[in-house]
């Protein structure tokens, strides 16, 4: 099976999505911030004729440090019925997996391993194989 | 096969909704061959599909009602209470049965038998009882013919909805590059043959989604059959309107509460057959259901004509089941008391029944109704009849708004809510701090207000001094306001559902885009509102205590201050005046009763002249009044509208004044405008009108003379009236001195001849009035 995978990178580490999860590519223009929202909602933003919830990936993670750069290019998924855009600190490449992925190893910390489907191996390295929908519920989950 | 099967159930069901209606309707005529007809097709039809599928419980069913109802059919049998009860027992297995190979699961075993027995000629049921003959008068007009139409899966539809949305917000992008650009007049044509296109389209589209009431009420027959035959009960339902449409999903969110108000009417308002016979009213309880559109809001109105609601008994209930005190009871309004049907809690029926009445009641119908964006109402006589009035918005995706700034965010306000917006600038509203709270004075009401930028924890606050107040009237009544920097729009939002992290934070109702492509937030202006405590579920409880602090937030009235024929100040209160006419001194009549003047073809007495002379052409005159009499009230010059600034001090001495208030620095006298009229305003309107006699012959007077007379306030007396005619009208006639009556002389011609100089050309209205107010001061 060589499924095509999204390789991006969050918080200076490599993230893969499943290409079948990714909606399209958006290059974001303008983020209306919300007010009283949850820090890894970002705002919101139009896509077409949708208004598109974009989440700041590195912020769901509850990442320390990440750099503050992100890309204008976002990737549009659908979880729930609601449409959101992921902001990455950048989107590298649509890679082939190789092989399938492995289960988490337990060495991926508190912040990644809740949101990780497993370890893939790609043409280009390594990644974590991100869990979509755990990734937009934001870092509640933990404490859950 | 799966497709077939599922094409089988889509059809039954819709030939299950279709036959609902027909069949209540079948039982009460049972002579109606169409109806029979209609249900004998589909409990064949039903037989014959089953014939393709496995389904032998279905088909045996089916036959079994098949016959009985083709024994009607041939006259052969008479279509009995008990006929009819087993033939929609019959359905309801379908019914049940059809769901259940939906889910794919086992049919529900047993009891077949049961009802393929009393489908049996009965006992019960003499068969021997001759079969009413006789056709109809005339053949029912046909059916409406079928209208040809496709399934198609929501989904689809959606999509096509939300291509023409991004269609619309190309267009519009498409515009404004057009405009920046200074378009290209060969290219403006195509684009607007376009855009109007598109318009329609989105029209089409919008209304793909919506459906007739119809789907609604076809159940509802059988509903309230089945209930009032179980509480024993004798109701007749009546539908109106069931060609209104409504967008689909909120036909489904209104279905629950509908059946709920329908449930509480049957068991809490039609009474028994033999207490409705006591009453004088009709065996049989009417329930009517009616739905109109009005603008973008439907009503859906439910009337019953039971006992209606007893307001005593619902404040005692209220008081027991603690949702409120006596105290507070007692202070209510009628409304106000009515409303206590909706407490939470709250239950009016005496006896909790099977079908009603557990406490859950119309709190949840209105939780309900409001969460989709709607309210419900409720209003009632005693002994008459109670009417529940739904207010549905016409879709749920679509909310007439008004777009607001704070800081920099843009957010959207639903406009059902938005009762007023006034600005700071203006000075009509009172800014005052109370604790951490703030509060407007605004009409006379004292109005809790938020800052939205508060709300929203923005840095920056709304800057009071500058601010727009957006004030928010609530289902429940309550009132409050928003601060926001600057309205900015009014504009249709076309609602998203908000992703769980937005919705989390409680303050959002949906996002929208704007007709610019920027996405927007709507404000949950309910949930704002409990949020911060302003939805006072004892909506009552402010009430009262509004009522006890009424001296403090005394409303701060307006007035008209002028300066009175006598050349003084004085101000009357805003609230009575009508309008401001400037007279003709030749309308104004003066009599030893007083002044009358004739206005707008009425007669009104003309007060305030007194201490004056009528010295120029024309007097400006106030016309005042009480919603019943209405007067006049002369003035010299007018000077100003102002606001009344304080409270109006009593004085001693002069009867015309209320008081004095001091207004720019100066003393005023206030015109007591309740005296005027406790004084004058039986001038106004005579208890009994004035009659008059006209002359017969004259065609002209007929349709001239007469509706002219009678406008002004006179009974026009017939020509066999005996009664004595305060005032006579003659038509070219002589003088005759010896009348009984004052007489008022018309004549033909526009000029007049040297031996009759008092009569009035008939086309002189100003004239005839003022004469008619001259004979008729005369004659009193």
């Amino acid at each position: 099976m060589n499924s095509l995978l999204l390789l991006t990178r969050i918080g200076g580490r490599p993230a893969a999505f499943r290409a079948e999860d990714i909606g399209s590519i958006v290059e974001l223009s303008e983020i209306a911030p919300v007010p009283r929202a949850p820090g890894f909602v970002a705002g919101l933003a139009a896509l077409r004729s949708r208004a598109l919830t974009v989440i700041d990936s590195r912020k769901a993670l509850a990442l320390a440090n990440a750099p503050e750069e992100t890309d204008v290019r976002a990737p549009v998924v659908e979880v729930g019925g609601h449409t959101y855009a992921l902001l990455v600190d950048r989107v590298d490449d649509v890679v082939a997996a190789v092989g399938e992925p492995t289960p988490p190893p337990a060495t991926l910390g508190s912040a990644w391993a809740p949101v990780a489907h497993g370890m893939i191996e790609t043409a280009a390295g390594p990644a974590v194989l991100v869990d979509v929908a755990a990734l937009v519920a934001g870092p509640q989950r933990t404490a859950a | 096969m799966d497709d077939l099967l599922a094409d089988f159930v889509a059809e039954t069901r819709e030939m299950l909704q279709a036959i609902e209606g027909e069949i209540v309707a079948w039982e009460a005529d049972p002579a109606d061959r169409e109806r029979l007809d209609a249900i004998f097709r589909f409990v064949h039809t039903v037989k014959g599909n089953c014939g393709f599928f496995d389904f032998p419980r279905l088909e045996k069913l089916s036959h079994a009602a098949e016959s009985a109802l083709s024994e009607v059919r041939a006259g052969r049998r008479r279509a009995s209470t008990s006929l009819v009860t087993a033939v929609l027992g019959v359905i309801d297995r379908i019914t049940d049965m059809i769901d259940a190979i939906d889910a794919g699961e086992e049919l529900p075993e047993g009891g077949d038998g049961m009802l393929i027995a009393a489908l049996e000629p009965g006992r019960d049921e003499p068969d021997s009882e001759t079969i009413q003959t006789g056709e109809q008068a005339g053949p029912r007009a046909a059916r409406a013919g079928n209208t040809r139409s496709i399934r198609l899966p929501v989904e689809l539809l959606d999509r096509v909805m939300s291509g023409v949305s991004d269609m619309v917000l190309a267009r519009n992008e498409l515009a404004r590059r057009l405009r920046d650009h200074g378009a290209d007049p060969a290219l403006q044509g195509p684009f607007e043959r376009l855009s109007t296109i598109l318009d329609e389209v989105r029209e089409g589209a919008t209304r793909m989604r919506m459906q007739r009431l119809e789907h609604l009420f076809a159940a509802l027959p059988r509903m309230v059959r089945d209930l009032s035959a179980e509480l024993g009960k004798q109701v007749m339902i009546d539908l109106e309107g069931g060609d209104v449409e409504l967008d689909r999903e909120m036909i489904e969110s209104v279905r629950d509460p509908l059946t709920h108000i329908l449930r509480n009417a049957i068991d809490h308002g039609i009474e028994p057959p033999a207490e409705r016979l006591a009453a004088g009213k009709r065996e049989i309880g009417i329930i009517t259901v009616s739905a109109r559109r009005t603008g973008n809001r439907i009503i859906v109105a439910v009337s019953d004509d039971g006992r209606g609601i007893a307001l005593g008994k619902l404040g005692d209930k209220a008081v027991a089941a603690g949702v409120a005190s006596a105290a507070e009871v007692a202070a209510m309004t009628d409304e106000q008391k009515l409303d206590l049907i909706f407490a939470p809690g709250f239950s009016t029926a005496a006896e909790v029944s099977q079908v009603s009445g557990r406490g859950v009641g119309m709190d949840v119908v209105r939780a309900n109704v409001e969460r989709f964006g709607g309210s419900v109402s409720v209003s009632s006589k005693e002994g008459r009849g109670t009417i529940v009035f739904l207010h549905l918005p016409l879709t749920l995706s679509i909310v007439e708004g008004l777009t607001v700034k704070v800081g920099a965010h843009t957010l959207g306000l639903p406009r059902s809510y938005i009762v007023e917006i006034a600005r700071s600038v203006s000075r009509s509203v009172e800014v005052d701090r109370l604790g951490d709270g703030i509060f407007l004075t605004f009409r006379g009401e004292r109005v809790p207000c938020l800052d939205l930028a508060e709300v929203l924890g923005l840095e920056q606050e709304v800057d009071l001094e500058r601010a727009t107040f957006v004030f928010l009237r609530l289902v429940s009544g309550d009132l409050f306001a928003l601060a926001v920097d600057r309205v900015l729009d009014n504009e249709d939002f076309v609602l998203k559902p908000l992703p769980p992290a937005l919705e989390a934070i409680g303050l959002y109702g949906g996002t929208a885009l704007l007709d610019d492509g920027q996405p927007i937030l709507k404000i949950d202006v309910p949930g704002l509102a409990e949020a911060y405590g302003l939805a006072s579920h004892a909506r009552i409880r402010t009430a009262v205590q509004e009522h006890g602090t009424e001296q403090t937030a005394a409303p701060a009235e307006h007035a008209v201050v002028f300066t009175s024929f006598a050349g003084r100040r004085r101000a009357i209160r805003m609230a009575p005046i009508r309008h401001i006419h400037t007279l003709p001194v030749s309308a104004i009549e003066l009599t030893d009763g007083g002044a009358l003047a004739t206005v707008d073809g009425t007669i009104l007495p003309l007060l305030g002249t007194e201490g004056g002379t009528l010295a120029n052409d024309t007097v400006t005159a106030l016309r005042l009044g009480d919603g019943e009499f209405e007067l006049l009230y002369a003035v010299a010059g007018i000077v100003d509208s102002v606001e009344l600034p304080g409270p109006v001090v009593p004085l001693e001495g002069d009867e015309t004044l209320e008081g004095t208030a001091l207004i720019d620095g100066a003393i005023v006298g206030v015109i007591d405008a309740h005296r005027l009229f406790a004084r004058h305003g039986h001038a106004a309107l005579r208890a009994q009108r004035p009659t008059c006699r006209l002359p017969g012959s004259d065609p002209w007077v007929a349709s001239f003379l007469e509706p002219l007379i009678r406008s002004a306030g006179y009974d026009v007396l017939g020509d066999g009236d005996r009664r004595a005619a305060d005032i006579i009208v003659t038509l070219d006639e002589e003088a005759n001195a010896g009348a009984a009556a004052a007489v008022v002389r018309l004549r033909s011609r526009p000029e007049g001849t040297a031996h009759d100089p008092d009569s009035i050309y008939r086309y002189d209205r100003d004239g005839l009035l003022s004469a008619l107010a001259r004979a008729r001061s005369g004659a009193r």
